[in-house]
């Protein structure tokens, strides 16, 4: 039987998904959002560590578990998704489509939290195609056109993500003795079709965490969810490719060639996230490049966990930065929406604590943030790639310091912008959260005392980058008028859109032509060559002697 | 008693059938009670068939035709896979062609034919040897033929000719093969395997073939598969039945008595047959999803999916490897679930609010959001989004494809997931995210008749996927059947 601190963690899944189905016969739905991810949270604290719950009957097996990575994704993951709730309550009030958003809101949440606790492949894999698919409904809610390109845009990565998840699992499941992760992870070094299974969920879970050039669907859609869903999609759910990474990769040094390909794509992701961000004039697309700058960090430490024999030691390291990027992305996507509102009272104020937030995310000297980048340092090492993760830190600053830019002086006052004041208490509880979680995790996480984090060196090392980007950011502000460049957010997928365009163009001529040849019906499409050759096979009314030939005379030539 | 049995299950339908044709028109309740009375009744003895076929108890009903013909009745555990199947949905697919047709004309003579039909079905579920197979087998023609052509009109009429002259000639083939068979080693049994030790593998191989081919008519394998679109212009509750239930799934479960018991797994793939059967079903599978990127008709769609899906079966039985197996087994009873979902909402749709086309399925969440929901588990099981059905099967024939040293049945399956989404992820689109185009009142679901049936499947759909682990699960049960008869 379970105990009380099992049943919690199967309660943090099963709650957000039996509130979804009654949102139909709720009045307002949108109250249930900040509840749904109560039982999450208090599973965090509560629950049992390590222990595995089993339930044979469901799916092939279901099976639970909260190990340490776990237990902080699944914190930071409730906490976030239980303030965006309450925003989101205050937020979409006068929302035509409560009870829709409602719907895709809590089960993208169980779906997120799924893949934090999932302990088997196929929970896994449930969990996270729930979420890619109903994070649709959150992406498309405005339904403007905007809306629904982001929308497609991501529904097409998101399904074929899907579908090679699965052929990646299969390949690895085959061959390992039960569906468990660990088995899995344990077989997949020594696999026959090693190699295949790790591409596949490198794209797979690439597509979800914006690595380059999987990551098009991602400065598209964050800006054009509404602004509490952002602050999940930023915050939680492109977490869940990381949590794949860290669940899936060999991690006992069998593979240094996949680390080193993780180290390349993520510094690749993280300075080009920095420079595509720099260029973009809309407050939330700077946020969704820097999500992605950021997990391309995370990703770089990784890879260079991978080969490394204290591997433990680098994943703590990238839960922790990843929680605390998490947190402080959705208080900044937050504070966006409070920001439009241009309340007079609450402005400066708002203003001023995000950008101490945003300076975290660069490493601000006693923000969470130094503390997460310093925990990152010591997988690295010494080589290039820390070089570059250390200057990335200036990129990041000035990535974050035009987004305040932005924020602050192009923000439009929205005239149909929610009060600030209901929007506020949410945002503040995240923002304390932001600064203090870090604090309490550090010294389990990076098995360094607190005093090595505020030791004089580690505060200049955090220090000098913003001082760098300050300076540039200056000598921008004097100099240019406006940006020699702009690209739309999205970047590559303009290119492929205009390509398929002209493909499916040319197709469409093509048929055409060979229509007007032919003496069709004007409006002749490929399908209609088809009917043709179908019409002609039954033509013949019995096509059955037709195969019996065939069939013999194949039966013959494979015979000999 | 465990003579009489397979009798009384054959008889739950026949009676019906024979009673049915000679009522009156008008005596319209007198038809609902027999017809529900006769599917409640096959239900139950089901229910109680299986309990105890689990413990290996096995029923059997011989009748000498002539001197060594014999009409052979056997319930065994695959038979009842098909057989549970087949009562289950016959019992909704009754409820809903009762709502379907309401008060339309020649109501007798197509609950007749009905029910003979699911006859016809249970005698293919319960056959234990060649013969008794195939002479279900035409009966199955015989008795959907009246069921196609229904409206009388003359699209229908020129349907149904075609689907007679389909099935007739993949009969007339089949019976080639069993008489050339059976001419070779006698009177084969299901239950008796490595009766064919003795024939020269030569002409085994082209046996094999042409029993394929007789078969494959009926399973829609590609080529032989143009009849089943056509055959789109019956009724809804007929191509309810028809995909999921009867007549395509017959072809297909045929095919599995041809391959597990006739042959038998070693033998299939010491003849090198496995592969080239494997070939052609990945074939049809993709080929059938590409055609249905093309159809803008919703049932035309759905009737190229249905082409594409059932010979997940086939290449399930086409790999040599436990997971294979139990995958295709299983999807036997997933896709049957998951389709006739589709197709209860595609004719409650056509019904309610004459839906035919793709472009007109705008905005029905919000006009009729239980079909709409329905119709939407349907298509997301179909894709292999878990916990719905479809994606058990898949993930059983791609584990056993990888087992068996066939990774690129998983590039089938991954490719048949994508162009599924294709063509399934628009219309759920459609539904649900897109303002309706029409003013249409709410309150088209009622009465809820029409509808209940596939709500029913829908929720079935997500159970035998979410509770696959159950012993009476599909899954179980394909389980079962492995361990039983081909794990020697």
């Amino acid at each position: 039987m379970m105990d009380a601190g099992r049943l919690l963690l199967v309660l943090a899944l099963a709650a957000p998904l039996a509130m979804a189905l009654s949102v139909p016969l709720v009045a307002r739905p949108l109250r249930l959002l900040p509840w749904a991810a109560v039982p999450g949270l208090v599973a965090t604290l509560l629950a049992p560590g390590g222990a595995l719950i089993e339930l044979p009957i469901l799916l092939l097996g279901l099976s639970l578990q909260l190990d340490r990575i776990g237990a902080v994704f699944l914190g930071f993951g409730s906490l976030l998704w239980l303030l965006a709730g309450a925003y989101a309550r205050a937020y979409l009030a006068r929302t035509e489509r409560a009870g829709s958003f409602s719907v895709f809101w809590l089960l993208t949440l169980a779906g997120t939290l799924g893949t934090f606790v999932a302990a088997d492949a196929v929970t896994f894999y449930a969990s996270f195609s729930l979420l890619s698919l109903a994070a649709y409904g959150l992406v498309i809610h405005d339904r403007t056109t905007g809306a629904r390109r982001a929308g497609r845009v991501y529904i097409v990565l998101a399904v074929f993500g899907e579908a090679t998840l699965l052929a990646a699992l299969v390949l690895a499941a085959t061959g390992a003795d039960s569906l468990l992760l660990a088995d899995l992870q344990a077989a997949l070094a020594a696999s026959p079709w090693r190699d295949t299974a790790l591409a596949g969920l490198l794209i797979a879970f690439g597509i979800k965490a914006g690595l380059v050039p999987l990551h098009v669907w991602l400065p598209l859609a964050h800006p054009e969810a509404p602004t509490p869903a952002s602050a999940v999609l930023s915050g939680v759910i492109v977490k869940a490719g990381i949590i794949g990474l860290m669940r899936f990769l060999p991690m006992d040094g069998s593979v240094p060639v996949w680390g080193d390909v993780l180290i390349v794509l993520g510094l690749v992701t993280a300075y080009y996230g920095v420079v595509a961000g720099l260029v973009q004039t809309e407050a939330k697309a700077i946020l969704a490049y820097s999500t992605l700058s950021q997990m391309g960090l995370v990703v770089t430490a990784l890879g260079s966990g991978l080969g490394e024999p204290d591997v433990a030691r680098a994943l703590d390291a990238a839960a922790l930065y990843a929680s605390h990027e998490g947190m402080a992305k959705g208080a900044l996507f937050l504070s966006v929406g409070i920001v439009a509102a241009r309340d007079a009272r609450l402005l400066r104020p708002v203003l001023a604590v995000t950008a101490v937030l945003a300076l975290a995310i660069a490493g601000l000297p006693l923000s969470g943030g130094a503390l997460a980048k310093l925990a990152i340092k010591a997988p690295l090492g010494e080589g290039t790639a820390a070089l570059l993760v250390t200057l990335s830190a200036a990129g990041t600053a000035m990535l974050m310091l035009r987004f305040l830019w932005v924020l602050a002086y192009r923000g439009r006052r929205d005239a149909d912008a929610v009060p600030a004041g209901r929007l506020v208490m949410p945002w503040t509880g995240l923002v304390l959260a932001t600064l203090a979680v870090p604090w309490v995790l550090f010294p389990q996480l990076s098995g360094q005392p607190l005093a090595y984090a505020v030791s004089l060196g580690n505060l200049w090392a955090a220090l000098w980058p913003i001082l760098v980007a300050l300076a540039a950011a200056m000598v921008a502000l004097r100099r240019l008028r406006r940006f020699p460049l702009t690209v739309p957010p999205g970047d590559l997928v303009v290119l492929v859109e205009a390509l398929v365009r002209r493909l499916v163009a040319g197709l469409a001529t093509l048929f055409a032509q060979e229509a007007v040849a032919h003496r069709h019906s004007p409006k002749a499409r490929p399908s209609d060559l088809f009917d043709a050759v179908e019409r002609s096979l039954q033509r013949w009314p019995v096509s059955g002697p037709a195969l019996f030939v065939v069939a013999v005379l194949l039966g013959v030539a494979l015979g000999i | 008693m465990n003579a009489l049995m397979p009798v009384l299950v054959l008889s739950t339908s026949l009676v019906p059938a024979l009673v049915i044709f000679f009522l009156q028109e008008r005596q319209q309740r007198a038809r609902t009670v027999i017809n529900l009375a006769g599917a409640l009744a096959k239900l139950a003895l089901v229910v109680v068939m299986l309990e105890r076929v689990a413990r290996d108890v096995h029923y059997e009903t011989r009748l000498t035709l002539l001197p060594g013909l014999d009409l052979l009745l056997r319930v065994d555990a695959l038979s009842l896979l098909f057989l549970t199947l087949s009562a289950f949905l016959w019992l909704l697919t009754t409820v809903y062609a009762i709502s379907y047709l309401g008060n339309g004309p020649h109501l007798s003579r197509f609950f007749g034919f009905f029910s003979l039909c699911v006859a016809a079905t249970t005698g293919i579920a319960l056959a234990g040897n060649l013969i008794t197979f195939f002479i279900f087998y035409e009966l199955l023609t015989l008795s959907t033929w009246p069921l196609v052509v229904h409206r009388g009109d003359r699209p229908s009429i020129a349907a149904g000719g075609r689907y007679l002259a389909y099935t007739l000639a993949g009969g007339a083939v089949l019976l080639v093969g069993i008489v050339w068979l059976e001419s070779l080693t006698g009177p084969l049994l299901f239950a008796v395997r490595g009766s064919l030790a003795g024939v020269d593998p030569a002409t085994l191989q082209v046996i094999f073939w042409v029993l394929i081919g007789g078969l494959g008519v009926k399973t829609a394998l590609v080529p032989l598969h143009s009849w089943l679109p056509a055959a789109m212009v019956a009724p809804a509750p007929v191509s309810a039945l028809l995909h999921a239930v009867a007549v395509v799934k017959a072809g297909a479960f045929g095919i599995l008595r041809i391959v597990y018991d006739v042959y038998g797994l070693e033998l299939v793939h010491a003849l090198s047959l496995g592969l080239p059967l494997a070939a052609l079903a990945s074939l049809t599978i993709i080929y059938g999803s590409f055609r249905a990127l093309q159809q803008s008709d919703i049932k035309r769609r759905l009737a190229f999916s249905t082409v594409s899906q059932v010979s997940y079966i086939v290449l399930g039985a086409s790999i040599h490897g436990p997971a294979a197996t139990i995958g295709a087994l299983a999807h036997l009873v997933h896709q049957g679930l998951m389709k006739i979902t589709l197709f209860f909402c595609a004719g409650a749709l056509a019904e309610r609010l004459q839906i035919h086309k793709v472009e007109d399925l705008d905005g029905i969440g919000r006009t009729m959001p239980w079909t709409a929901t329905a119709f939407s588990i349907g298509a997301l099981g179909m894709i292999g989004v878990p916990p719905i059905a479809g994606f058990i099967s898949k993930w059983y024939l791609g584990v056993g494809g990888v087992e068996a040293g066939q990774p690129w049945v998983v590039l089938v399956l991954v490719g048949s997931s994508l162009l599924n989404a294709a063509y399934f992820l628009p219309l759920v689109y459609r539904a649900w995210f897109v303002p309706a185009s029409r003013d249409a009142a709410p309150g088209r679901e009622r009465p809820l008749w029409l509808i209940a049936p596939a709500i029913v499947t829908a929720i079935a759909s997500v159970a035998v996927g979410a509770l696959a682990g159950l012993a009476f699960s599909p899954l179980g049960w394909s389980t079962l059947i492995f361990e039983h008869e081909y794990s020697r």
